[in-house]
């Protein structure tokens, strides 16, 4: 599992709409601060990236010192953002896809309000899940 | 990258040296550095200065044991390899100076063995040249031999240079260029493979020497352009470099981590320079990562972590500002997609600004750093001290002291401790800061104009964070203001959490304490993520001064702001900030796009669309508030723009009266209004209704703890926008009426309506209209409980059947004729309007403007609209009446009006046909010039000299009567005299009566007294009126008309009552004024109230019919008489229809 790992999912709007730190690091408030940093200076690249491929698993678009910033392109514009330290491209490519699923889920309920905040534990939990398996 | 001496920062080029013959140096020279690739040239004008170019250094006893080097890289190597030690060494000798004089001979030779003794023990060559006049001047072949061998050179470079002539001189000297070219490369080969050769050999005793090699034969290959062999070298040294820091005990480990690094900038810096140049860019990154990987990680201990840092950050900003130089464009042959297998660069590493924002980035971590030890060492040295007279040693990234005993300066060695102090000395001289702000400006404006905004904002928030930490808090508040607002917009609440704790610091240090309450209020609506994290120092510097985002946080802050607004009236004083910014009371308006709308929110709706005036209206008003801790409001007051409407609602908890007594504001008491963090307070008042017009909720003004106004924009509930920043998936969306309807469809504005006309307007009229009458509609104005002031009637007269104009188009070219046509509008009294000058009327065909003049309460007034019909066509007529209640400017701008329409239509009231009768045929049959005559309908003709029948008709088509006054003929000119018309039968009485649809027939007898083939009579003039006298005479004239035998069919229906003798049907005449009598005789077979068998009489001519009634038609029969009763009925008379 890697030591330092943040993800964040970004609706269309830009506006993040679930975030949480999955490394096994110690959990340091300034350090998500300072992922959070990275991940949205890294939005410029993926808002040009996007609509170069129509791949969904953009790989690392950004790097800061040694976290590399890796983005998934899912449903209308919602995109998956994870900072990592370590170098799996497969094992991220299957968190991705497991979370887009998991995502998919959420988005299907039809209460969910589209770009609304994902508050649900049940979705917490199994993306944390989904990390230690896969990161 | 400017810090680099000028030897590290150019490419090397091979050194050559000349001797004697000073006149000719600088054209040598300058041919020599033209040279592709150049050389540089040291000139020695005189054999003397030759012991320059011996080794200036002792010579090192070959037979003592190797002493381990003190340090890795000399720094003045390279520099002695560009400028003192040349590949090649050329003696210049004038012909003149060997061939003559003897003494001179010798000169020349013992020069020569000077030189040849100064470079002896290197492998610099040797060349002669001799300097002739002209080429004719032939030297003796004995002397150049004698020369050669004196100096123990081959023939090839014994170089004979002829300075006259022009095309003999670029010829020599060219020669001697290649020679020298040649040389210098056989000098840096050899050069290289012997120090190559120990490295193969492993032929040294230390570490240090290793990388010494590597650098010496890849600099060696840099002069001679072997670029592959120099990288080679270069990247060897680097590797065995890095091994060297976890073995190397030479130096104490701060000073020997500091060497290293300072070494590794040196190798680095070379490759990069190199790849770069090559143009292998990609290769150049990967190779920096590379670097910056290996080196990331040596921090060393912490009292030293800001030399690291430091270095770490030059790294970053030599490497941009190598980038930048080289112009780094991303190679096409690169995949366009960043980060896949075949690219694993992104796009930003090909920028410079990405170099710098992160140079700037390390460069902040060396600040911290730098206040990490400084407050460490602050205890320390003061025992201490810092060291005197440190200098850096001749050794790459080593530091001595100088040691002055008496006239001997010696140089001892650093203690680590020593070296910290002074390191640390030496870097609290240098303001980081700036350097930090002006790298992050760079990249700020380098994505700026790439159209990075994210990137430049987290640039311009690194240039906020220097200038908070040094102190320049309004250059700080206007940066952090606008990276706020990008943060806002995507809401990224955590960053902007930072970002607003900073802008709260900074307007506490301005004293503004405004913007501190505002951007605390913010800060405390925020909604995070995170529910744990405790304080600790670090934590501090990192976040930011605004502390980790959590909801106890939250709380605080909205605390503190309560409390900076209670201090204001503590009496003791202790209040240390905003004591003299404060105003009296804090006023914060928040609108639609203020951040401010999650602090307080007030939507207000209407329960009504519209109302009257003075009647009273429901509204609703709901405030919320995303604050974490409950918000008590002292006062609400919610504002409209019609200021009577106003009205206050205070909290019962405040005792006080309230201060301001606005006498219009309508006060209300409530119990509590206490806003619970994300629930609606709903408060439900009745206002009255204002004056008409649009009534508006503007504002809702919240006082909190006295001091504190945040006066919200009203929202419609129908329009309001939810909070993009608190949607919660499992959050319920609150509405803020409890009424559904009202939640999705409230408006915050009100139609008041006009108040109901009190006055009638009443259009009169006697059915349709004649053409050609002028035709009066009167209109009358009842007051009935308004006065009314400067009235004014509007009439409109349009086409029923819609299209607006009374014309056609056609006819509105060539006429200015009208269909129907407003003639004037009279008073009752008769009086025209005209007369009065100042009331106004215009009156055009279709369209009247009348004045009204001024009545009170129960007046009234009429008149007349004179409209003539030219035609038959029905009309619409409007009439409105528009008038104000009293005669002052305020009164006067609301007006009230009362509309009427009325539909009439336009008649034809005769009809006039007319026909000739002549006596009789004269002429001969001769058809076809009767055809021919008659074949024109309105032609015929006339007997001439008799007196011809004429008969006009004019038959009445509208539904009253109308008088006949006159019948005419007016003849026309040739009338006159072609014809005689006299009436035969005229008029009666003055006038002829004629009924709907009657026809009245006048006759004429018509005299032609020429003959005319073409005789036009005269025109039927009519001159009418409508009969007003409606007499029963109408009734007798039907009757004198009819005077013609009417037949009858009767028929007879069986009755189940009776039985009766005669003929079921027939058929009778009957005479005017005469009875006909139909007799049965009947039998009735039951007793008691008999229907008699029915009779149904039918008028043959006009196929009427005619059924007695059943009251009419039953008997009562007697039952005890046993005799039969016969009777005789109906009795048709007169069966007249009319």
């Amino acid at each position: 599992m890697a030591s330092t790992a943040c993800f964040v999912i970004v609706s269309k709007n830009d506006i993040p709409i679930y975030e949480a730190e999955v490394g096994s690091a110690p959990k340091k408030e300034d350090l998500a601060h300072q992922h959070q940093f990275i991940l949205h200076a890294a939005l410029d690249v993926v808002q040009d990236l996007a609509w170069t491929t129509n791949a969904m698993f953009l790989r690392s678009v950004d790097r800061f010192s040694d976290l590399v910033v890796s983005v998934y392109d899912s449903v209308v514009h919602t995109r998956f953002m994870l900072l990592h330290d370590s170098r799996s491209d497969d094992g991220i490519k299957s968190f991705f896809q497991e979370v887009h699923e998991l995502y998919i889920k959420i988005f299907l309920n039809p209460l969910y309000l589209p770009g609304s905040r994902i508050t649900s534990s049940h979705f917490d939990t199994k993306v944390r899940a989904l990390a230690r398996k896969y990161l | 990258m400017e810090d680099y001496p000028e030897e590290l920062r150019m490419t090397p080029v091979s050194l050559v040296s000349i001797v004697g013959c000073p006149e000719l140096h600088p054209s040598i020279s300058a041919a020599l550095s033209s040279q592709q690739p150049p050389m540089n040239t040291l000139a020695l004008p005189d054999f003397s200065k030759a012991s320059i170019l011996a080794r200036s250094g002792k010579a090192r006893d070959p037979l003592a044991p190797p002493q381990a080097p003190a340090g890795i890289l000399k720094k003045d190597w390279l520099l002695k390899h560009r400028t003192r030690v040349p590949a090649a060494v050329a003696a210049l000798f004038r012909a003149d100076q060997v061939s003559g004089d003897p003494a001179q001979w010798l000169q020349a030779c013992s020069d020569l063995e000077n030189l040849k003794s100064a470079i002896q023990g290197k492998n610099t060559k040797l060349v002669v040249v001799l300097v002739q006049a002209q080429a004719s001047d032939e030297l003796s072949e004995d002397v150049t031999v004698a020369l050669r061998k004196r100096a123990e050179i081959d023939s090839r470079h014994m170089i004979v240079l002829v300075e006259q002539d022009e095309t003999e001189w670029s010829r020599s000297l060219s020669k001697l260029k290649n020679v020298f070219a040649e040389l210098c490369s056989a000098f840096y080969k050899e050069e290289g493979r012997r120090i190559k050769a120990r490295i193969e050999k492993r032929n040294f005793s230390s570490v240090e020497l290793s990388i010494r090699y590597c650098f010496k034969v890849a600099v060696y290959a840099e002069f001679r352009r072997d670029w592959p062999e120099a990288l080679k070298f270069y990247e060897e040294g680097v590797r065995v470099l890095r091994e060297m820091i976890g073995t190397s005990t030479r130096l104490p480990p701060t000073q020997r981590l500091v060497e290293i690094k300072a070494v590794a900038e040196q190798f680095h810096f070379k490759i990069s320079t190199l790849l770069l140049h090559a143009g292998k860019v990609v290769e150049a990154i990967l190779w920096f990562r590379k670097h910056i990987r290996s080196y990331e990680r040596v921090v060393g201990t912490p009292e030293v972590a800001f030399l690291h840092w430091e270095w770490f950050s030059r790294q970053f900003l030599v490497f941009g500002e190598l980038i930048e130089t080289t112009a780094a464009t991303v190679p096409d042959t690169l995949s366009p997609r960043f980060g896949t297998a075949d690219n694993a660069l992104t796009e930003w590493e090909f920028q410079p600004a990405y170099y710098y924002q992160l140079a700037a980035t390390y460069l902040r971590e060396k600040r911290y750093a730098i206040e990490c030890s400084s407050s460490v060492a602050n205890l320390t040295t003061e025992a201490s001290g810092i060291p005197e007279s440190v200098m850096p040693s001749v050794y790459v990234g080593q530091y001595v002291r100088l040691f002055e005993q008496g006239d001997t300066v010696s140089v001892l060695p650093l203690s680590d401790t020593e070296y910290t102090s002074y390191a640390l000395s030496e870097a609290e001289r240098f303001q980081d800061s700036y350097e930090i702000i002006a790298l992050f400006r760079k990249a700020y404006e380098s994505f700026q104009s790439l159209g990075a905004t994210r990137m430049a904002s987290a640039c311009s928030r690194g240039m906020a964070i220097e200038y908070y930490a040094a102190g320049d808090f309004s250059n700080a508040k206007q940066l952090f203001d606008g990276v706020a607002g990008l943060y806002r917009q995507e809401g990224w609440t955590t960053l902007l959490w930072e970002n607003l704790g900073y802008l709260r610091e900074c307007s506490r240090k301005l004293n503004f304490p405004k913007d501190f309450i505002s951007y605390s209020l913010e800060m405390a609506a925020l909604p995070l993520f995170s529910g744990s994290g405790e304080e600790n120092r670090e934590n501090k510097i990192k976040s930011g001064p605004g502390g980790s985002p959590t909801i106890s946080r939250r709380e605080n802050i909205q605390q503190e702001v309560i409390n900076v607004l209670k201090r204001k009236q503590a009496p003791d004083g202790t209040n240390d900030e905003f004591d003299n910014a404060m105003e009296e009371t804090t006023h914060l308006d928040i609108d639609q796009i203020s951040p401010l709308r999650m602090v307080l929110t007030a939507s207000v709706a209407f329960h009504d669309q519209s109302v009257k005036p003075g009647s009273p209206l429901l509204i609703s008003v709901s405030l919320l508030s995303h604050l974490p801790s409950p918000v008590v409001v002292d006062q609400l007051e919610v504002q409209f723009n019609q200021s009577d409407c106003n009205f206050v609602v205070h909290s019962a908890q405040e005792d006080s009266p309230p201060l301001d007594s606005n006498l219009h504001d309508q006060v209300v008491q409530a119990t509590s209004l206490t806003l619970f963090t994300n629930k609606w307070m709903r408060l439900t008042r009745e206002i009255k209704s204002g004056q008409s017009g649009k009534l508006e909720c503007l504002s809702v003004k919240a006082t909190i703890n006295k001091h504190l106004v945040i006066c919200c924009h009203a929202e419609s509930p129908a329009s309001m926008e939810d909070f993009p920043l608190w949607k919660f998936e499992d959050h319920v969306e609150t509405l803020p009426t409890k009424d559904n309807v009202l939640a999705f469809s409230g408006q915050k504005l009100i139609q008041v309506e006009e108040p109901d006309a009190q006055v009638d307007l009443v259009l009169n009229s006697a059915g349709s209209a004649l053409v050609g009458e002028i035709f009066i509609v009167p209109a009358t104005i009842l007051s009935k409980g308004h006065a009314v002031h400067s009235g004014e009637l509007k009439i409109n007269l349009v086409d029923a059947k819609g299209g607006g104009l009374l014309m056609s188009p056609r006819e509105a070219e060539e006429s200015e004729s009208h269909d129907v046509e407003l003639l004037g509008v009279s008073t009752v009294d008769g009086k025209e309007l005209k007369e009065e000058v100042d009331s106004i009327r215009k009156i055009q065909y279709s369209f009247g403007v009348v004045s009204v003049p001024t009545l009170s309460e129960g007046d009234s007034w009429s008149c007349k609209l004179e409209i003539k019909w030219h035609r038959a066509k029905s009309v619409m007529l409007y009439v409105s009446l528009g008038y104000s209640l009293g005669s002052t400017e305020e009164e006067a701008l609301l007006r009230l009006n009362v509309h009427r329409s009325l539909q009439i239509e336009g008649q034809i009231p005769l009809l006039v046909t007319h026909q000739l009768l002549r006596p009789f045929r004269r002429e001969p049959l001769l058809l076809s010039e009767i055809r021919s005559l008659g074949g024109d309908d309105k032609k015929c003709s006339l007997a001439m000299n008799e007196s011809n029948m004429f008969i006009v008709n004019a038959r009445n088509c509208t539904e009253v009567p109308l008088r006949l006054h006159s019948m005419t003929i007016e003849p026309d000119d040739d009338g006159k005299q072609l014809c005689s018309v006299q009436q035969v039968s005229g008029i009666s009485n003055g006038h002829a009566v004629i009924a709907p649809s009657e026809e009245y027939k006048g006759i004429f007898s018509v005299n032609p007294r020429a003959s005319s083939s073409n005789f036009h009579l005269g025109d039927i003039c009519l001159n009418w009126s409508r009969d007003s006298s409606l007499g029963e005479d109408q009734e007798t004239h039907v009757i004198m008309k009819q005077r013609l035998p009417e037949e009858i069919k009767y028929s007879l229906v069986d009755s189940q009552n009776f039985v009766f003798s005669g003929a079921h049907n027939h058929a009778a005449f009957i005479l005017p004024k005469s009875e006909h009598i139909v007799s049965h005789k009947l039998v009735p077979l039951g007793s008691g109230s008999q229907q008699l068998p029915r009779i149904t009489i039918t008028s043959v001519r006009y196929s009427a019919a005619l059924t007695p009634s059943t009251s009419a038609a039953t008997v009562f029969v007697y039952p005890s008489e046993p005799k039969f009763n016969l009777e005789t009925s109906c009795s048709t008379s007169d069966e007249c229809v009319s």
